[in-house]
This record gives C-alpha cells, sequence and structure tokens, in this order.
C-alpha cells in the first residue's frame, strides 16, 4: 500500500527543549496507525505539526504529494485531514448538533450574503439531516439539542469524534479517544474506527495510551520516546522489541 | 443557533413595528424619546455583542465607531446636504471600513491586551472628534437640523419614533439571519475553542475580521439614528460612560443572545427612570447602581438575566431528552 502521509526529518524546538528530533513516518493508506509513547514524548507535537498549530524548524509533511506545511491550519481539513483532540477542547457553550454542523463546514459555502435565499435553505436543511445521522452513527442523536459543556466525559470525547467526522476526511487524527473511558465505551469507540476504515477507507493515526484499544485495533506502530523514534513495526513486533519496553510499557512483569 | 427563524419571530417584529406605529398616536413626546433613545442603544449593544458575546472578542472600540457614525451622518447632511437615507448607510459603511482597518492589528491581539489597544482607540477617537475644531466644532459640539426622508420630516420624537422601529427591525432581521448561518456558528466557534474552530475549515483570523466590520457598521448605523432624535451632538456623548452603559446592558441581559441583549437594554435604559422615581436622595447614586449591577451580573448571573430565566424555565418540560421532541423542522 502506498503512503497516504509521509512525514520526513521532522524537528521541532520549543526553546531550549527539543520536542521532536529528526522524526520521520509513512503511514499506510486505509491503516490504522498507532502513535504511542510516555508523556512528553512528542505525540501530540507531531499531531499540531499537520495541523499546522505549530512549526517545524526543519523537515516536510507531505499529504497525498503534496506539503502539508504550506497550508493554513483552517485549509487542513479541506484537503482532507481532520482530528480530534485532548483535552476535550470542544465548543462547550454550543449544542451538540451545532457542534457538528461547525465540523460540516467544510461543505457549506461561504457566509456572505446571510439573508434569506432558497439556496441557503437548502444547504442549511441538508447540513442538519447529515449532522443528524453523524450523530446517530455516533449514537449522540438523544442529546443533540443539550450543550456540549453539558455532557459527561465519555460523550464529550465522542463528540469531539463526531465533529472530526462531519468534515468527511481521508485521513483522521485521533489525540487519546479512549483515555478516560470506561470499557464498555472503549470497545464502541474500537468498533467505530474499525468501521470507518473498513466502510468508509479513512486512514487513521491514533495517539492513545489505552494499550487495549492499540493493541486490537492498530496495524502499525510507532513508538516515540523524548521525541524520538525508538521503535516502528506491527503490534506484535512492538510487544516483544526490548527498547519499548524498557521505556513505555515497563519491565516485563508489568507489561 | 441553525435552521429556519419560528414565525414567533416574525410576529414580535411585526409587534415592534405595530408598536412603531401606533406608539406615537397615545405616548406623550417624553416617553418616545425614551423609546428612541432605547432603540438606539439596541442596536449599538447588539453590534457590540456580536464581538463579546459571539465572538468571544472583548473589543471596546466600539463606541468610536459610534461616534464615528453620528458624526459622519450630522457632517455630511450639514456641510453636503446628503439626505438622511443616503447619509446614514455612507455613515454605516464609513464606520465599517475603520471597523476593518482596526481589525488589522486587533485580530493579532488578545484578552486584556485586545481590550486596552481597541479602548485605546475609543479615546483617541473622542480626542479626535475633541480637538478637531474645524469639522466637529469640537467641545462646542454640532447642532443637527432635523432630517428630511422623502418628503417626511423628521423633527420630534414622535415623528422619529417609526423610523427608529423599521431601523431597528431590519437590524434584529439580519441578525437573525447572520447568527444563523454559517457565521453565526463560525463566531461561536471561535468564542468556545479557536483550535477547533480552525481543525474544523474555519478561518479563524477572516472570519474574526467579519466580526470586527460588521459589528463597527451597527455602531455606525446606532451613529446614524442618533441624528434622528437628537437634535445636537458633542464628544462627550462618546465617552467611556456610554461604552461602559452599552457593555451593562449586553452582561447583564445575556450577552451571544439577542433577547438577551434587549432584556438589558430595556432594563438598564430605564433604570435612571425607575430611580427618578424613587425618594430624589437616591438620584446621585445612579452611576453607583449601574458598578453594582455590573458586579453582581457579572458574578452571579455570567449568561446574564436572559441566561438565567432560560435555565430557570428550561428545567421544567426538558428533563428527559426525546429525539421526537428535539427534531424541529427545518426545510
Amino acid at each position: 500500500m502506498s503512503a497516504i502521509l509521509s512525514i520526513r526529518n521532522l524537528t521541532v524546538r520549543f526553546g531550549g527543549l527539543c520536542a521532536l528530533n529528526d522524526f520521520s513516518m509513512d503511514v499506510a493508506k486505509g491503516a490504522i496507525h498507532a502513535l504511542i509513547g510516555p508523556n512528553g514524548a512528542g505525540k501530540s507535537t507531531v499531531f499540531n505539526c499537520i495541523s499546522r498549530f505549530c512549526d517545524p524548524a526543519e523537515g516536510s509533511i507531505e499529504f497525498e504529494g503534496s506539503s502539508v506545511l504550506k497550508r493554513p491550519s483552517h485549509d487542513v481539513i479541506r484537503i482532507g485531514i481532520g482530528r480530534t483532540f485532548q483535552n476535550l477542547e470542544l465548543l462547550a457553550g454550543m449544542t451538540v448538533l451545532e457542534n457538528v454542523l461547525v465540523g460540516l463546514s467544510r461543505r457549506i459555502p461561504n457566509y456572505l450574503p446571510f439573508g434569506p435565499s432558497p439556496r441557503r435553505s437548502r444547504t442549511e436543511a441538508q447540513a442538519v439531516r447529515d449532522a443528524e445521522d453523524i450523530l446517530d452513527q455516533t449514537g449522540l442523536r438523544p442529546y443533540r439539542d443539550h450543550l456540549a459543556g453539558e455532557l459527561d466525559f465519555g460523550r464529550q470525547k465522542l463528540l469531539d469524534l463526531a465533529r472530526a467526522l462531519a468534515g468527511d476526511p481521508q485521513l483522521l487524527l485521533l489525540d487519546e479517544p479512549a483515555a478516560g473511558l470506561r470499557n464498555r465505551e472503549i470497545s464502541f469507540v474500537d468498533s467505530l474506527l474499525l468501521d470507518l476504515v473498513r466502510k468508509r477507507g479513512v486512514t487513521i493515526i491514533l495517539v492513545e495510551h489505552v494499550m487495549q484499544l492499540v493493541m486490537s485495533v492498530a496495524d502499525r506502530i510507532t513508538v516515540l520516546n523524548f521525541g524520538q523514534k525508538i521503535a516502528e513495526g506491527s503490534p506484535n513486533d512492538i510487544r516483544s522489541d526490548s527498547r519499548v519496553i524498557e521505556a513505555y510499557l515497563g519491565r516485563p512483569s508489568h507489561a | 443557533m441553525y435552521g429556519e427563524l419560528h414565525w414567533r419571530t416574525f410576529a414580535g417584529i411585526a409587534i415592534l413595528l405595530a408598536l412603531g406605529v401606533l406608539l406615537p398616536l397615545v405616548l406623550p413626546e417624553y416617553f418616545l424619546y425614551l423609546g428612541n433613545t432605547l432603540m438606539m442603544y439596541a442596536i449599538l449593544a447588539l453590534g457590540l455583542d456580536l464581538l463579546l458575546g459571539w465572538s468571544g472578542q472583548f473589543a471596546f472600540a466600539h463606541i468610536a465607531f459610534f461616534g464615528i457614525g453620528i458624526y459622519t451622518s450630522a457632517l455630511l447632511q450639514i456641510r453636503l446636504g446628503v439626505p438622511f437615507i443616503v447619509g446614514v448607510p455612507i455613515a454605516a459603511m464609513f464606520a465599517g471600513v475603520v471597523g476593518l482597518l482596526i481589525a488589522i492589528p486587533a485580530t493579532r491581539l488578545r484578552t486584556v491586551y485586545l481590550a486596552l489597544a481597541t479602548y485605546a482607540f475609543a479615546e483617541c477617537a473622542q480626542w479626535v472628534f475633541r480637538t478637531w475644531d474645524s469639522v466637529t466644532k469640537g467641545s462646542d459640539g454640532l447642532r443637527i437640523s432635523p432630517p428630511d426622508i422623502f418628503g417626511y420630516v423628521v423633527g420630534t420624537d414622535r415623528r422619529a419614533f417609526p423610523v427608529m422601529a423599521i431601523i431597528l427591525a431590519l437590524v434584529l432581521l439580519s441578525l437573525l439571519y447572520l447568527t444563523r448561518s454559517r457565521l453565526g456558528r463560525d463566531l461561536c466557534a471561535i468564542r468556545d475553542s479557536e483550535h477547533v474552530a480552525s481543525a474544523s475549515g474555519v478561518d479563524v483570523k477572516r472570519t474574526k475580521m467579519v466580526a470586527f466590520v460588521l459589528s463597527a457598521v451597527f455602531a455606525g448605523l446606532a451613529g446614524g439614528t442618533f441624528t434622528l432624535f437628537q437634535s445636537f451632538i458633542n464628544p462627550d456623548s462618546v465617552g467611556l460612560a456610554q461604552l461602559i452603559l452599552v457593555l451593562t446592558m449586553v452582561v447583564v441581559g445575556g450577552s451571544g443572545s439577542i433577547a438577551g441583549v434587549l432584556v438589558g437594554v430595556l432594563l438598564i435604559g430605564l433604570l435612571p427612570e425607575i430611580l427618578r422615581a424613587a425618594p430624589r436622595g437616591l438620584l446621585v447614586w445612579q452611576e453607583f447602581a449601574y458598578g453594582l449591577i455590573l458586579v453582581l451580573a457579572t458574578m452571579f448571573m455570567p449568561r446574564g438575566l436572559w441566561g438565567v430565566a432560560k435555565t430557570f424555565f428550561a428545567r421544567t418540560p426538558k428533563s428527559a431528552p426525546t429525539a421526537a421532541k428535539a427534531r424541529q423542522p427545518t426545510s
């Protein structure tokens, strides 16, 4: 399979701290590629570079052959890269439906004129229907008109995912979608992700600490530690890699 | 916000227009003056809320755009004889252009820095109004002649009232559509999280600029309506006191909500009248009352009176979410 995203020699420095050092990674089309590592290893920094929230000192990121680094952050979803956020960055003051509608922005023509028109009514009505479909898929439909900030933790995580899905991304960056979820919720996310990949052909990069999820869904795993790539391979390779065990999973008796 | 406008909204606007025509037949001149003032403040406050409540930008240049609106429409009329109906849109556009110039640096600033920089601009504008004697007549102020709209001479509050009602109705309609469009949602998204907005495809900087410009246009329009029922303008009308007054209206009523802002305008606008009815000694406490209300409102009802009312009424019928009930006609 060909690479949909290739990161080459990415280096990010925050002041004196080197958050990422000469990091390269290829993500195969249609794969679930997990990116794991201890806290502060640079996983979110990789995401922030792809989303253009953060400028690398060196390196390149190519998505389907075109440079991502040349684009402003609001363009990243337009070329087909969506993302979720680690720390529940939601549109807390907006309803669940409105959150998904914002996610659909890509498909709604730009603002002006904002007056009444038949075309506007049609696109808005269509957008609401699309948003409701996504709420159905993620099981959030009953909470359609609730404020996002009032949902429980697990549903806020799901809503973040639903909003990202609304942008119809080819590549989805998921930043700890299962963190803090209960087992039942994790298996729901698990099946949702597998569905996305199998039915819609979405490619996923998954940053996650919940090994249960990583090991069950990932096709390939890249391990980061202190901004350096220390291992890459299939879940089985990673499970038995001594450097990974040492850096991340702990001693064999704990793993 | 999303979906089509509810018929009740249109009914509300029809009532506003009807009152605009009927009230001048019955009310004494003073009450109509009060009504005109409130309607002008409503346009001003709604424009400020677009930035403050909808987009979460703590920008305080608003009163300057109001001043630009007043002086531009007054001067166009006095110096060039431009009729009201042409002069006011030009004034609003001009305020919008200045708003765009302010937006360029302002969209790079956040929080307290944005607040200070925009407030500094408001002070500068007031200084210009005060010192540019040859044009604004400085502190002496300008006398505004009564506008003439297609032969309808607005010389009194009674005759200004229906015109104000029409302008306010147009402002409300355009705001209702605006907040229900993608733009309205983009503004809220920026308020809640610039990262999420940006990752969802919202051009944060451009959307903020649009918000600044629209907000300035509304302020300029409010300034234009000032010339409709006031016969005199001096720089004291566009200072810190007015800014605080409008801010209080927005915050107390409920920022980020059109209805909330209208409640705030009514309440805070009528406060001096209520205090006036109270024993004479109380009037001196007016400024103190504004301050106290602002402090209490921010402490105990961050979403304003309207927010309190909404949660109070929402609690009873909407305890369990039902998909059927939540579904609203959208086409």
